[in-house]
C-alpha cells in the first residue's frame, strides 16, 4: 500500500488556484520531494495531506485513510514539522520533547535521549529553546516531528533561513531518517536539497506538477548535455551562438549565457575562436553538468529562484 | 487527563521562568497593597482641620467664641491677629479654614445686633469645606444658646451599625481585588493567547492529536491558578499587615473569587477571538477595562454616580463581583442580595463562554 496517494487535488483562494489538479504517490520508505519556487502551491498541498487545510477538490489517502475523515488517527501515526519554532520558549529541549511525546497517548514513545541524539542536540538538552540558534531550533522541530515514531514524516522547507553548515547538519539528520527506512515527504525550493536528499522529486509550478521522477532521471531526460556558462557585458543575440558546433540549446538571463552542448571540446573551441575574432566578449567561463534548476528553467522559462 | 496535566504544568513552568510576567502579576499586587495600606489604613474618623482664628481685640465675648472653637476635637486652632498672614497660609494649604471674629463683639451682642463671622475656605476642597462649615455653624449655634441661656431641645447620639470599625482600606480592598481579577482576564489572558496564535503555536499544537478542548482547558486552569494566587497575596498580605477584613466565610469568599476570575478569563478569551494582533487585544481590553474601573464601585459607591449612568453601572459584571466581595469581606450594606450577585456572575460567565467559543480563532 502506498504511504500517500493524492489525486486531482485542488485548492483555490478566491480566483487564485493555489493547487490546480495535483496527483502523485509516495511509496513506503522513500524520500519524496516537492520542489518549486515560493508560491507554487507546495506548502498548501502538504497542509491538505496533513489534514490542516480542507481541499476544494480531489482525493487524499494517507496510510489508507482520508485526512478529513480520520484526522486524529492519522495524526497519531504521522510526524509534522512546521515552520514555527516559538513553542514554549522557556522550556528546555528535553522538556519540550517530553511534553510533545505526552500528546501521543497510546503510541509507543521514542526515548527522548534518542531523539536528542538523532537531532544532534545532546549538548543542548538542558538549554531553553529560546536560547538555541536558528539551526538548532530547526533540528528541534524535526525532533518534535518524530516523538511518536511516525510512519510518515512531513518536512516543510526544513532548511529555509539556515546557513550552509546548519543546512548540512540538517541534511545529515534527514539522511539518518532515510537509512532507518522512514517515509519522508519534504517541500523545498533549493534544488541542491532535492537532488541530494530525494529518491523522487515532483517539480511544482503554479499549482501543477510539471515533472515527476528521480533527480537523475529528470536531468538525463531533459539534458543529455552539459552546460557551458559565461557572463557577457552587452546584450547579445543568441543566433550567433546557435551556430557553434555541438550546441543543442541556448539560454540567456541577466547577462548570463548558458549553452547546452553534447560535445564540450568542440563547442569550447568554437567559443574561443569567436572571442579571438572579437565577435564575442565574455568572462567567468564555467562548465558544469545540468541540474534540476536547468530542468525547471527549460520547462517553465523561469528560474526556481524567481 | 494526563495530557491536560502535562500542558498545565508546562504553562506554569513557562510562566514561572518569565521574570517580568511573574513580577507584574505577583509583585505588583504586593507593592500596591502595601502602598494603599499605608495611605488608607487610617480610620475614617481621622479628619483634621487646620483652622486659622483671627480675633482682633481682647473682648470677653470674642474670647468665649475662640474658646468654643478651640474645644472642637478635630479643629487644630492657630490663633493670630494678622488676617493677611492667615489668608496667605490658607492659600499655601497650611490652613483648611480661616475664621475671623469681629471686634467689639460684646457690644454688638448687648445691642442685639447680628455679628458677621467671616469664614475663608478653599472651594476646591468641597467635602472638607462643607464639613468644616457645618461644624462652624454648630459651634456658633451652641455658643449662641449658651449666651441666651436656652437649653437645646434635641440632642444627637450617634451609633454605628457595624460591630467592626470600617476604614477606607476595608472599602477599597474588595474593589482592588476585583479589579486585579478583571485585569487578569482582560490583559493577562487575551494578549498572550493572541501572541500564541500569531506565532503559530496553536497551529503547531493542532497538528498533533491533542484535542482542542484540552488546550483551552489547560490555558483556563493556568490563568485561574494565577488569579487565585494573586487573590491570596492581596487578601493575605492585607489582612496580616493592615488588618484588612476578610470576613468569616472563607469558602464563600473563595467561590466568589474563583467565579469572578473565570468570568473575566472567559471575556479575555472572547477578546482574543476578536483581536487580530496583540495591540488590538490590548485596545479592546482597555475599552472594557476603563468603564468598569470607574463605574463599578471600585473607588467610590455607585450612589455617587449621576442617576442616568446608574442603570448601566449596575449591569456591569464587575459591579456584582465587587458587591459580593464587599458583602462577604466587610459586611457592607448590599446593593444586591448575595444570591442575585452569584446568579448574575454565573450568567455573565455563561454568556462570555459561549461568545468565546464562537469567536475563538486557532489561526490568524
Amino acid at each position: 500500500m502506498n504511504a500517500i496517494e493524492v489525486s486531482g487535488l485542488k485548492k483555490h483562494y478566491g480566483t487564485t488556484r493555489a493547487v490546480d489538479g495535483i496527483s502523485f504517490e509516495v511509496k513506503p520508505g522513500e524520500v519524496f520531494g516537492l520542489l518549486g519556487p515560493n508560491g507554487a502551491g507546495k506548502t498548501t498541498t502538504v497542509e491538505m495531506i496533513e489534514g490542516l487545510r480542507a481541499p476544494d477538490g480531489g482525493s487524499i489517502r494517507v496510510l489508507g485513510m482520508a485526512p478529513q475523515a480520520d484526522p486524529k488517527k492519522i495524526k497519531m501515526r504521522i510526524g509534522i514539522q512546521l515552520q514555527t519554532t516559538a513553542l514554549y520558549p522557556r522550556l528546555t529541549v528535553r522538556e519540550v520533547i517530553d511534553l510533545f511525546a505526552s500528546f501521543f497517548d497510546g503510541r509507543k514513545p521514542v526515548p527522548t535521549s534518542d531523539l536528542i541524539e538523532m537531532a544532534g542536540l545532546t549538548e543542548k538538552a538542558g538549554t531553553r529553546s529560546k536560547d538555541l540558534s536558528g539551526g538548532q531550533k530547526q533540528r528541534l522541530s524535526v525532533a518534535l516531528a518524530l516523538v511518536n515514531n511516525p510512519e510518515i514524516v512531513f518536512l516543510d522547507e526544513p532548511t529555509t533561513g539556515l546557513d550552509p553548515q546548519a543546512r548540512r547538519n540538517l541534511w545529515d539528520v534527514i539522511n539518518r531518517l532515510q537509512k532507518r527506512g522512514e517515509t519522508v515527504l519534504l517541500t523545498t525550493h533549493y534544488m541542491e536539497e532535492a537532488e541530494t536528499l530525494c529518491d523522487r522529486v515532483a517539480v511544482v509550478d503554479h499549482g501543477k506538477i510539471i515533472a515527476l521522477d528521480s533527480p537523475e532521471s529528470l536531468i538525463r531526460q531533459h539534458f543529455k548535455d552539459t552546460a557551458i556558462e559565461f557572463t557577457v557585458a552587452d546584450a547579445l543575440s543568441l543566433d550567433m551562438l546557435k551556430t557553434l558546433p555541438g550546441v543543442a540549446d541556448t539560454k540567456i538571463k541577466d547577462h548570463v549565457v548558458t549553452l547546452y552542448s553534447a560535445d564540450v571540446p568542440q563547442s569550447m573551441a568554437g567559443l574561443l575562436a569567436m572571442s579571438e575574432r572579437k565577435e564575442l566578449k565574455f568572462r567567468d567561463l564555467a562548465v558544469r553538468s545540468a541540474t534540476l534548476e536547468d530542468v525547471f528553467l527549460k520547462l517553465t522559462g523561469r528560474s526556481i529562484r524567481d | 487527563m494526563k495530557t491536560f496535566i502535562n500542558l498545565y504544568i508546562a504553562n506554569l513552568k513557562e510562566y514561572a521562568r518569565d521574570r517580568m510576567a511573574v513580577f507584574w502579576t505577583m509583585a505588583f499586587p504586593i507593592l500596591f497593597i502595601l502602598l494603599f495600606g499605608l495611605i488608607f489604613s487610617g480610620s475614617i474618623g481621622d479628619l483634621n482641620f487646620n483652622v486659622g482664628l483671627v480675633a482682633g481685640d481682647s473682648d470677653p465675648a470674642s474670647a468665649g467664641v475662640v474658646l468654643a472653637f478651640k474645644s472642637v476635637p478635630i479643629f487644630k486652632v492657630h490663633e493670630s491677629r494678622d488676617l493677611e498672614a492667615e489668608r496667605a497660609a490658607l492659600q499655601r494649604g497650611e490652613r483648611d479654614m480661616v475664621i475671623v471674629v469681629p471686634d467689639n463683639l460684646s457690644q454688638s451682642i448687648a445691642e442685639g445686633k447680628a455679628s458677621n463671622i467671616e469664614v475663608y475656605y478653599d472651594p476646591s476642597a468641597t467635602t472638607t469645606a462643607q464639613a468644616g462649615l457645618s461644624i462652624v455653624r454648630e459651634v456658633l449655634n451652641a455658643t449662641e444658646r449658651r449666651i441666651h441661656q436656652t437649653t437645646p431641645l434635641f440632642t444627637i447620639q450617634s451609633k454605628q451599625i457595624q460591630t467592626k470599625p470600617l476604614r477606607q482600606i476595608d472599602f477599597i480592598v474588595p474593589g482592588m481585588l476585583a479589579m486585579s481579577l478583571m485585569q487578569l482576564g482582560l490583559f493577562a489572558t487575551a494578549q498572550p493567547l493572541v501572541a500564541l496564535r500569531e506565532q503559530g503555536v496553536l497551529r503547531r499544537l493542532g497538528a498533533t492529536p491533542l484535542p482542542r478542548s484540552t488546550v483551552l482547558a489547560s490555558q483556563i486552569a493556568f490563568r485561574l491558578t494565577v488569579g487565585m494566587a494573586q487573590a491570596v497575596i492581596i487578601l493575605g498580605l492585607g489582612n496580616l499587615v493592615f488588618k484588612v477584613q476578610i470576613g468569616d466565610n472563607l469558602p464563600l469568599l473563595a467561590l466568589i473569587v474563583a467565579l469572578g476570575a473565570l468570568l473575566f478569563i472567559a471575556i479575555g478569551f472572547a477578546i482574543a477571538g476578536l483581536a487580530n494582533s496583540e495591540e488590538s487585544a490590548a485596545g479592546i481590553g482597555q475599552m472594557v477595562n476603563l468603564p468598569m474601573m470607574f463605574l463599578s464601585g471600585v473607588f467610590f459607591p455607585l450612589s455617587f454616580l449621576p442617576s442616568f449612568i446608574q442603570p448601566i453601572a449596575s449591569a456591569l459584571p464587575l459591579t456584582y463581583v465587587i458587591d459580593a466581595l464587599r458583602q462577604v469581606m466587610v459586611g457592607s450594606a448590599p446593593t444586591n442580595p448575595m444570591g442575585t450577585n452569584l446568579l448574575l456572575m454565573v450568567a455573565w460567565l455563561a454568556a462570555s463562554a459561549v461568545l468565546a467559543v464562537k469567536l475563538f480563532k486557532w489561526e490568524s
